[in-house]
Order: C-alpha cells, then structure tokens, then sequence
C-alpha cells in the first residue's frame, strides 16, 4: 500500500466544503442529483491528486474520472448513466485489487 | 418584432465550460441595465445584484457551490432584499419573489447572449456558506449566481433534454373539456 501524500491540506478543506455543502443542498433537490454531487466530488478529487500519484493510479484518474464530467449530461438517459456508473464501479474495482496485490507483495 | 430578438432567444444556452478571459466592465454594466429593465412584481424590485470579479472571492464561492461548474471570470448574484418585501407587506411565500429572480437572471442570460458573452444559471449553492463569504447584510438572500464568461472551445453541447419537445407539448388551448 502506498504511503505517498496526494493530498494537500488546504485541498482537502476544499472537497470537505464541496461534500458537506453538497449535503445540505441535496434536502431540496431531487433525489437523482446525489450522484451527480458525489461524482464532482470524484473529479475534483482526482484533479487534486493526479499528479502526485503513482503512474499506476493516475492512469487510473486519467481512464475512468477524467471523462465524468461527460456522464453529468447524461442523466436524462437512466439506462446509459447506470451502465456508465456500473463501468466505473467494475474500474474501481479493479484498481482496489491491484492496490491491494502491492500491498500484499510488499508486506 | 424583431427577428434578432427571436433569434437570440432561441440560441441562447446554459454553458458550464468558460475560459479565464475578463469580461469588460461595460459589458457587466450592460448586462446589470438589462436586469434593471426585468419584469418585476408591483414593480416593487426586490432584487438586488452583487457583482463578483474578485479571483479568490469567486474561488471560495465555487468551494460552496456544488453546482457551479463553471470557472466563470465573472459571477451576479441575485438576491432578495426582504427590507423591500417586508416595506410592502409580502409575505415570504409570495411567488412575485421568486418570479422576479427568474426574469432578472433570463434577463441577464439574454442580455449576455446579445453581448457575444457564454452565462449559466446557477442555484445549487450553500445560502448561509454564501452569506458568510460575501458578508451579506441580514436583509439580503443569496437565491441565484449568473455566471458570466467566454464560452470554452471544450464546452459541450449542454444538458442532453430529456425529452425533444415542441411548443406544442407545452400548451394547451382555451378551456380543458
């Protein structure tokens, strides 16, 4: 597992203020909204730490985050977001089992 | 009636995606002139516009904004000045209130399309983060940001519609039988 710092302080400050705010506007808007807040939270984290990452990771950010903001015009079509969405859950996935693989290698 | 006016209307769009280049001063001011002219109720002009150029005061909104996506050089914020609502004895559930804030900021978005210049509406930010920021007075309400720019080579062709409608899905004439 990588002990590598991607995160600066002051950037985490800021995705704490977009989740907590996000969290309050979502009690008035419509439900299908919470992704679309959780998945700007996912590209503005990935923006902070792409390039402190490792080569492995960033990869990773630049294949299956860097393309949401296509995704958040898409709601309207429920089936292609959902395939979408489920894409980038299979992503994770795999990049968790990979992360783990090194950390179980190194250890 | 003018043809230009139509077409404006018509091409006008929601952008998400601006680049950093500055937005005159006059063309702000003519933007605010045009909001001035908005259809209002009673014509009480409960509206009220702060205007925000300032980098890192733009920063620290977009911080509490989740929906801004946009990196706009310019941000209006309209708000409600309840001095004015309560001076008239409205109440807070008045829809004259609402009403207002959306003919100001169409207004606006119209004004900026004629002006060459890219705008986006945006509401869904946290009102009381925003107050602190901005130092609101008490009377004041932040309700709508109107993100002013350039429109980004890269922007895309906007909200896909969830369905393609025509005036005609939208009316409905005379009498329902």
């Amino acid at each position: 597992m990588s002990e590598n710092w991607v995160l600066k302080e002051d950037e985490a400050v800021e995705l704490l203020a977009l989740l907590i705010t996000s969290a309050r506007i979502q009690l008035d808007e419509p439900a299908h909204y919470g992704p679309l807040r959780l998945l700007t939270a996912t590209e503005r984290l990935s923006g902070m730490i792409r390039e402190r990452s490792s080569d492995k990771s960033r990869a990773f950010l630049q294949e299956n985050i860097e393309r949401v903001p296509e995704m958040r015009m898409a709601m309207s079509d429920v089936e292609s977001y959902t395939a979408a969405l489920d894409e980038r859950c299979r992503a994770v996935a795999a990049c968790l089992l990979r992360h783990s693989a090194q950390a179980e290698g190194e250890s | 009636m003018s043809e230009a006016v139509l077409n404006n209307i018509k091409t006008r769009r929601v952008v998400r995606e601006m680049t950093d280049e500055p937005v005159q001063r006059e063309q702000i001011e003519a933007i605010l002139e045009a909001a001035r002219w908005a259809p209002s109720g009673g014509n009480l002009r409960p509206n009220r516009y702060i205007v925000l150029e300032d980098a890192e005061t733009r920063r620290l909104i977009r911080l509490v904004s989740p929906g801004m996506f946009q990196r706009a050089p310019v941000l209006i914020l309209v708000c409600t000045n309840w001095q004015v609502a309560a001076e008239h004895h409205l109440p807070a559930t008045d829809r004259a209130l609402l009403i207002d804030i959306g003919t100001a900021g169409q207004t606006m978005m119209l004004a900026a399309h004629a002006l060459g210049l890219a705008s986006g509406p945006v509401t869904s930010f946290s009102k009381e983060a925003v107050k602190i920021i901005l130092n609101l007075p008490e009377t004041y309400s932040p309700e709508m940001f109107i993100c002013i720019g350039h429109r980004a080579e890269t922007a895309g062709a906007g909200m896909r519609a969830w369905k393609k409608i025509s005036w005609r899905d939208l009316t409905h004439w005379e009498r329902f039988k």
